[in-house]
């Protein structure tokens, strides 16, 4: 392996080192209940939904649909926040109705939902972009009533001073929410199709877990000989 | 790695044991800091030993566990691209490199700087290469990639060290 002096700088370089002790017992303990907690919340949730999007998420009992189309997106909505909540998808393709949202709030609402998955915003970031830079208090009450949580991604909004702030959930669902966001991957390449694609995509879904590594940008997965997903348009995101 | 699967926790434990320094090194060389080392190789163990089910004897053990290693170093490098744009004059780096020997630090930072110079994707092979040894065949498996690709990256990415150590008065 050895060739030459940069071989040799790198092989001092990359000399393994020490593994902490505790490792194994604490691996073994958080992987317990991960996955249950997220089947947990998602039971306790009622999606409702008009045939144009997903309308109102609330703790509650779910009620089938009102109408076919309805119904239809219920469904894709619980199977997407599903995968959102186990860390497998990075976006929502579902539809939200924000009709009912009076014009303040929807406007939050929309300032919100461009905050990237993985990241955060203040609440006087939201103010500015929405052009009421003093209306920081009435953007934290619009996103406290935010009909669609999770979907629309009022958990992505903390407090200046770095706080975690209020959350229709309660708060320690948001840390958990951010938590998510922050171990969760964006892009993904599928090694067979050799396509990289956001994580959630329809055509990675179909990708055997053992198919798929993670990419830092379109960019380097185009270096390596990958090609975008024309689906869901990767491009759009890093 | 079956017994793991049967949930056997002592055979995780050997895993780790065996492993653990190995995957810590890649980790380090890659992601600059300890801490965030120690995060993202127990956050790749975590994965391990939840997807261990989903083992499969053809693929050596080492190959699937960087597979996973990688996975969650690179989707770190790629939040930390998006969090430097963001806040592009946030607090100071506090992601200094580790030295763990005196008498090599100043080399070291000569090597981390000009490794920063090569593109991501060659600069997670290069670090697998030589951490372990790892031959071409088995790096093009844990990244996805052809074999061709590799060697090209990999030759792509030292001459970037080369020409930048050179740069500095080394090599």
């Amino acid at each position: 392996m050895i060739r030459d002096r940069v071989d040799q700088l790198l092989v001092d370089y990359f000399k393994p080192a020490g593994a902490p002790p505790t490792l194994a017992p604490h691996v073994m303990r958080r992987a317990e209940g991960a996955d249950r907690e997220a089947e947990a919340l998602l039971d306790r949730l009622a999606v409702s939904a008009t045939p144009q999007g997903i309308s109102l998420i609330r703790r509650g009992r779910q009620a089938p649909g009102a109408s076919g189309p309805a119904r239809r997106l219920i469904e894709r909505a619980r199977e997407e926040l599903h995968d959102y909540l186990r860390g497998q998808r990075a976006y929502f393709s579902v539809p939200v109705d924000l009709h009912e949202a009076p014009e303040f709030q929807g406007k939050v609402l929309r300032a919100a939902g461009d905050i990237p998955f993985g990241q955060a915003r203040p609440y006087a970031w939201v103010a500015k972009r929405i052009g009421h830079p003093g209306a920081v208090r009435a953007v934290g009450t619009a996103l406290g009533k935010n009909p669609v949580p999770l979907i629309v991604p009022c958990h992505r909004v903390l407090k200046s001073d770095g706080g975690v702030g209020g959350y229709i959930f309660g708060t320690r669902l948001k840390g958990w929410l951010l938590e998510i966001e922050r171990t969760t991957p964006v892009l993904e390449g599928c090694t067979s199709t050799r396509v990289v694609c956001r994580v959630g995509c329809a055509h990675l879904r179909r990708a055997k877990p053992k198919n798929r590594v993670v990419f830092a940008s379109v960019e380097d997965a185009l270096s390596v000989g990958y090609r975008a997903c024309q689906a869901c348009r990767p491009a759009q995101v890093a | 790695m079956r017994r793991v699967a049967r949930g056997d926790g002592r055979a995780f434990t050997e895993l780790v044991e065996a492993y653990g320094p190995k995957l810590m090194a890649v980790a380090t060389r890659l992601l600059g800091s300890r801490a965030d080392a120690e995060d993202a190789v127990q956050r790749a163990l975590l994965q391990s030993y939840q997807a261990a089910r989903r083992y499969e004897p053809r693929w050596a053990v080492s190959t699937w566990l960087y597979r996973v290693l990688t996975n969650v170093c690179v989707d770190e490098l790629r939040r930390r691209g998006v969090r430097a744009a963001h806040a592009a004059s946030a607090a100071a780096e506090d992601h200094a490199p580790v030295f763990e020997t005196p008498g090599d630090a100043g080399r070291r930072i000569d090597v981390a700087r000009a490794l920063a110079k090569v593109p991501r994707e060659a600069r997670v092979l290069l670090a697998l290469h030589y951490v372990n040894g790892l031959g071409n065949a088995e790096l093009a498996r844990i990244r996805g990639i052809s074999i061709n690709t590799v060697k090209s990256q990999l030759a792509r990415g030292k001459s970037i060290l080369r020409a930048a150590l050179a740069q500095g008065g080394h090599a």
